[in-house]
């Protein structure tokens, strides 16, 4: 069990490299919103062990309203999948192309 | 401490209490049409606020430009500059909405959103907090993600709406991942303590700081729309209702600029990095890649999406050279202020053109100048402005800026260059604004007249009078630009 500021920082890029890695790989729509989320938890991991060791509370503030524009945020995404599902019968980002140009 | 009567706290009050009562209202009135009265409702909280901002400002109650204060939000010129820019905008989207919003249901959700996401732009400008400025950003985007999928029976405003949406929560994650590195060099969220932070960082942890300036880029980019993270705008502004497009082009983009301009050109001079290049390279692909695809467009919403490209590629001009100019920085608030009614004002007319003509190609535009002659000439006039002829307002904001670029010429040995591609820029926006012009008055049998929409005609009538005005006298809105251009230079450090 290790208690260094590096170990959270490396786990907190690891979770970016993931998050970015599933938006670029994946086409269903949910998945990348989960790609997203990872990013955003990805900071949020970072402010809290920032914000533990510098140490100042202002870092886990700023993780708790992440946390809760984030849940805000999912809430709306999952809101316009639900209504593009019942028009494509599907979440593939690849056969929503009714715009082009 | 700030006072109540604050300019943002004054419209935090206002537009938050006015927006959250509609839905109120309309669940307790049991019926869903009557859009005027929540047009109206709207409407006047929105001219409230702004004669609230405007009469700060007479009473000089507004400090001077500070990029840097304790508290999280401050009541200076800068924010209300920005603020009077987003409210004139978001009175075109209240009003433009009117017919529009006939023909679709549950028009209290509408306003509300509308009035909600303006209170998050106008804190994006006055905040100098990192949490503030996240928790505004969010406030701006959330409502707009639905009202761009608000027709939810058309599968072009859907996937608008998730592309829109997708690039937007990508846009943010990315933010609060720059925050947290930020936060974690400099142990603070105020911005002045981030900026002092900076300069005086640990050479070895300079990689990190670059990082996070850099992820700022990309997260307030994607809103500007910068050429990297162009991709989702153009189907976003086609697919998303007409007037919906007017309150993204020209509100929520300056939200984008006015951001940057707080955080990003302060953290590149402290940094002592060579960020201006990087900035001036961003700006001419910007502006080149914005032109060549709108000349290429059959839709009017698209090719009004490309040059709104193009033209966040001219403002950055201004902030590229900023370090170097004292006009850079005048240059850009100018051309947001003149970019905010020019593109608020085409993108209504065109909402007007398709409620009355339900049309949107551009060859079916013909002879728009007999159909509707007041929409046609407003955004014939709003197009000049847009590619800067004089003696329309648009043009004193493109020469103010092409000039900061050759002010900077004597530091950096390719600044005019700038200068010469906005110009070449210029005059090729002039080639397709010039096509559509010629489609709608000199093509085409004789039609019939149409009656126009009245709060179309009265948003043209307003824009026209702005864009001439100021054209033809232009010293008031300098004034405006000098009064609310910060200084960049680290004396104002705290």
């Amino acid at each position: 069990m290790t208690n260094e500021l590096v170990d959270f920082t490396l786990v907190s890029i690891a979770l970016l490299a993931i998050g970015i890695y599933g938006l670029a790989v994946k086409r269903n729509f949910i998945r990348m919103l989960f790609a997203v989320e990872i990013i955003i938890n990805a900071a949020n991991l970072n402010l809290v062990a920032f914000g533990r060791f510098i140490p100042d509370s202002g870092g886990q503030t700023l993780a708790l309203f992440s946390i809760a524009i984030a849940a805000a945020e999912v809430a709306v995404g999952l809101s316009l999948i639900i209504v593009a599902y019942r028009m494509y019968q599907n979440v593939d980002i690849a056969d929503f192309r009714s715009l082009k140009g | 401490m700030l006072e109540i009567t604050s300019t943002p706290l004054v419209i935090i009050g206002i537009l938050g209490t006015v927006g959250i009562l509609l839905p109120i209202i309309s669940i307790a009135r049991k019926e869903q049409g009557s859009n005027t009265f929540y047009a109206i409702i709207a409407f006047a909280a929105l001219i409230v606020s702004m004669g609230y901002v405007g009469y700060q400002f007479l009473e000089e109650n507004v400090s001077p430009s500070a990029l840097f204060a304790e508290d999280v939000v401050v009541d200076d010129a800068f924010g209300g500059f920005f603020a009077i820019a987003m409210l004139i905008v978001a009175l075109f989207t209240t009003v433009g909405s009117f017919n529009y919003m006939r023909k679709h249901n549950s028009p209290a959700v509408y306003y509300s959103l509308i009035l909600l996401a303006t209170i998050g732009m106008v804190l994006v400008a006055y905040s100098t907090d990192l949490v503030m400025l996240f928790v505004a950003w969010e406030l701006m985007s959330i409502p707009t993600y639905i009202l761009v999928g608000f027709r939810k029976k058309n599968p072009s405003s859907n996937e608008a709406a998730l592309k829109y949406f997708l690039f937007g929560a990508l846009s943010s994650a990315i933010i609060v991942y720059g925050i947290s590195l930020a936060y974690g060099l400099t142990g603070s969220t105020n911005i002045g303590e981030v900026i002092q932070g900076y300069s005086t960082l640990d050479p070895s942890m300079l990689p990190l700081a670059l990082l996070s300036v850099g992820l700022f880029i990309a997260g307030f980019g994607f809103k500007m729309g910068l050429v990297p993270f162009h991709q989702w705008l153009p189907d976003t502004y086609e697919g998303a209702p007409a007037p919906i497009t007017a309150l993204l082009a020209a509100a929520t983009k300056k939200a984008g600029f006015a951001a940057t301009i707080r955080i990003v050109i302060l953290g590149m001079v402290v940094l002592h990095l060579d960020w201006t290049l990087a900035l001036g390279i961003i700006a001419v692909m910007t502006m080149t890649i914005g032109n060549i695809a709108a000349i290429m467009q059959k839709n009017i919403s698209r090719m009004l999406a490309y040059s709104s490209i193009a033209h966040a590629g001219y403002i950055l001009i201004g902030l590229a050279v900023a370090p170097h100019s004292s006009l850079g920085l005048q240059g850009s608030l100018y051309q947001i202020m003149n970019h905010a009614v020019m593109k608020g004002a085409a993108f209504i007319a065109i909402a007007g053109i398709v409620t009355t003509l339900a049309v949107t190609h551009i060859d079916k535009l013909k002879g728009l100048g007999r159909r509707m002659p007041v929409t046609a000439l407003g955004l014939v006039i709003a197009l000049f402005a847009l590619a800067g002829v004089p003696p329309l307002s648009g043009f004193w904001s493109k020469l103010m800026l092409f000039g900061s670029a050759l002010d900077a010429g004597t530091a950096l040995w390719w600044a005019p260059w700038l200068a010469i591609a906005g110009v070449l820029n210029s005059a090729l926006s002039l080639a397709y604004y010039g096509w559509l012009t010629r489609k709608m008055y000199f093509e085409g049998e004789t039609e019939k007249r149409v009656i126009e929409p009245k709060s179309v005609m009265a948003i043209m009538i307003i824009s026209t009078i702005f864009l001439v005005g100021f054209g033809v006298y232009p010293e008031p809105l300098i004034k405006f630009v000098e009064l609310a251009t910060p200084v960049l230079s680290l004396g104002s450090m705290p």
